[in-house]
């Protein structure tokens, strides 16, 4: 594998151009998240930023006492754990029925993505109407059905990559030893994509934690976390809601930082490390 | 390459019945959940409000749409598409030279590093997001404070937040992964040999840009132009949060609507926008078919 770029050589100022645009867009994205990591370790009432000696995490400790925060976020975990827990083996059937169709493959995939494409305001609406001609009263149950539906084409696609990885030799070659096809499935297939179904419930699990349009319109009594969140930020009170924040931004990539180091550590035996498959 | 389609088609995925089978768990959420609950809404939105009941009745009727045209909200449709086209379009120039930092110019592993940095504020909290952008704007913000001290300005910058530079500066920084990622996905398309072949037969770096890459990548470009277009047509916290008094957005509309319990025109808003949506995505997908993207992931 080489390690060099693609376009080696004199680039008429592209490079350089081209590097400090990319370095611009990183700002835009985490300046903002930075400097609220900042000001939340300021011990004062007032926001901004301290001298790094003065540096206290009073507000997180503050955290700790307060009651509504704390149901908040266990429901948020337990809409985000049921979520994760619905979305991954779904994703993987989706996954699996794909790179089994033929005619239909093209329109199951359109309506895998589609979900993503409607707005998390309108997709809470057309649901919590809907639920309501149903019956069903509003609670933690009503937001992990919307947000099944969220979650569920990025756990397919994450599955779907998966699949596309493995060897169809690592399979065929347990089958010529006589494992039946559930067997193949269960010892080559699955092992194989751990690594994968690991990253598909830790991403389902945070996109549902941060989600808030189609958690406005489902919520039932108990708030979830963005939602009491979203209170506290325009109540213009307490210097808690900087430290909260912060925690989730800080948790939020800790996870995801977990998630795609499995991904990226998935190389082992049977895995196709072929180039991606272009198009011809 | 139909050796490996071949040999994976036999070998199976392992267990393998029906595809059918394998794929009802997904399409029962995606059209229970998903389709159903639009085609009924679609539908109610030509019932009328029931007085008895708070909720509404069959009784058909196309009061709801003649209301959009009412109390400004043709207006709201017009600058919440208009805020999302700048949005999408600031976002393009932005992510077209950084994808292609990420898929030209650098080495395999710092174009990963770049990618997963690209990625992770995705799995953030956009409200959180949008909720420190306003702490840096703000009259007393970090930015002000750096304009003041610097003496660029006399006074506080009074624009810098609470106004539409708000929004779009907020949905920029919210959605400019949906635009880098389509274009490096495009990258990994092309044929590296194309590039050193063009580089043998003299072209320089911007020429090379010009006439090979661009016209190759076009079809992540627009495909990122429409993901953010379509998420900031949708969003509603970067609006609340960022924007001017009075500041509306469809999904503020809608909300106020349902304040007063006018579920049918909260039913027309959202089939109109729907509707819109899906004639784009169809459009977009005729002419360009950015499905093909995914095939660089090995799908």
């Amino acid at each position: 594998m080489s390690f060099d770029s693609i376009v080696t050589g004199h680039t008429s100022g592209g490079r350089l151009l081209f590097t400090i645009i990319t370095a611009l867009c990183l700002t835009i994205i985490y300046a903002p998240v930075m400097y609220l990591l900042l000001a939340s370790l300021n011990p004062d009432a007032q926001l901004g930023l301290v001298a790094p000696g003065r540096y206290s995490l009073t507000w997180y400790f503050a955290l700790l006492e307060d009651r509504r925060l704390a149901g908040a976020l266990e429901e948020s975990l337990l809409v985000g754990l049921a979520t994760a827990a619905l979305a991954t083996p779904i994703g993987l059937s989706a996954a699996l029925a794909y790179r089994q169709m033929r005619g239909m493959r093209g329109i199951f995939f359109l309506v895998i993505l589609s979900a993503m494409f409607v707005p998390g305001t309108i997709e809470g609406l057309g649901l919590s109407a809907t639920l309501r001609v149903v019956g069903l009263t509003p609670s933690w149950v009503t937001i992990t059905i919307g947000h099944l539906l969220w979650t569920l084409p990025f756990a397919a696609v994450v599955s779907l990559i998966g699949l596309s990885a493995i060897k169809p030799s690592a399979i065929a070659a347990a089958r010529d030893l006589g494992a039946g096809p559930m067997r193949a499935f269960i010892d080559i297939t699955l092992p194989l994509m751990r690594a994968n179904l690991v990253s598909s419930f830790v991403f389902a699990f945070l996109l549902s934690l941060n989600e808030h349009a189609r958690a406005y319109y489902l919520v039932g009594r108990q708030n979830t976390l963005p939602l009491h969140m979203f209170g506290a930020m325009n109540s213009g009170a307490s210097s808690t809601i900087y430290a909260f924040s912060s925690a989730v931004i800080i948790i939020s990539v800790a996870i995801v930082g977990l998630g795609f180091a499995g991904l990226a550590g998935q190389r082992s035996e049977g895995r196709d490390e072929r180039e991606p498959r272009r198009a011809d | 390459m139909p050796d490996r389609t071949e040999a994976y088609e036999s070998a199976g995925a392992g267990w393998r019945p029906a595809p059918f089978l394998l794929a009802l768990p997904s399409l029962a959420v995606l059209v229970g959940l998903g389709f159903i609950p639009l085609a009924l809404i679609a539908t109610w939105s030509f019932w009328s409000f029931d007085f008895d009941t708070y909720w509404i009745k069959p009784a058909w009727s196309l009061a709801s749409y003649a209301a959009l045209l009412e109390n400004g909200r043709a207006t709201v449709f017009l600058r919440s598409a208009g805020l999302a086209a700048l949005t999408a379009t600031a976002s393009t120039l932005l992510a077209v030279p950084a994808a292609t930092a990420v898929g030209l110019l650098t080495g395999p592993r710092r174009a990963a590093l770049l990618l997963a940095l690209f990625t992770i504020p995705f799995f953030t909290s956009g409200l959180i997001r949008a909720f420190a952008w306003r702490l840096m704007l703000g009259r007393n913000g970090v930015i002000n404070n750096a304009l003041m001290s610097l003496g660029i300005v006399q006074a506080p910058v009074e624009w810098l937040l609470f106004s539409d530079f708000a929004v779009v500066l907020g949905m920029v920084a919210a959605f400019l992964p949906f635009a880098i990622i389509p274009i490096v996905l495009a990258f990994a398309r092309i044929d590296h040999s194309v590039i050193r072949a063009s580089q043998d037969l003299g072209a320089g770096f911007w020429t090379m840009l010009s006439t090979i890459v661009l016209p190759l990548v076009l079809p992540g470009i627009v495909a990122g132009f429409l993901f953010v277009f379509v998420v900031a047509i949708g969003t509603s916290m970067e609006v609340q949060l960022l924007g001017g008094a009075g500041a509306s957005s469809i999904s503020i509309m809608i909300d106020d609507v349902l304040r007063v319990a006018n579920f049918p025109l909260a039913f027309a808003i959202a089939t109109v926008v729907v509707t819109l949506l899906i004639l784009l995505i169809i459009v977009a997908g005729r002419v360009l078919r950015p499905s093909r993207l995914f095939e660089s992931l090995g799908i």
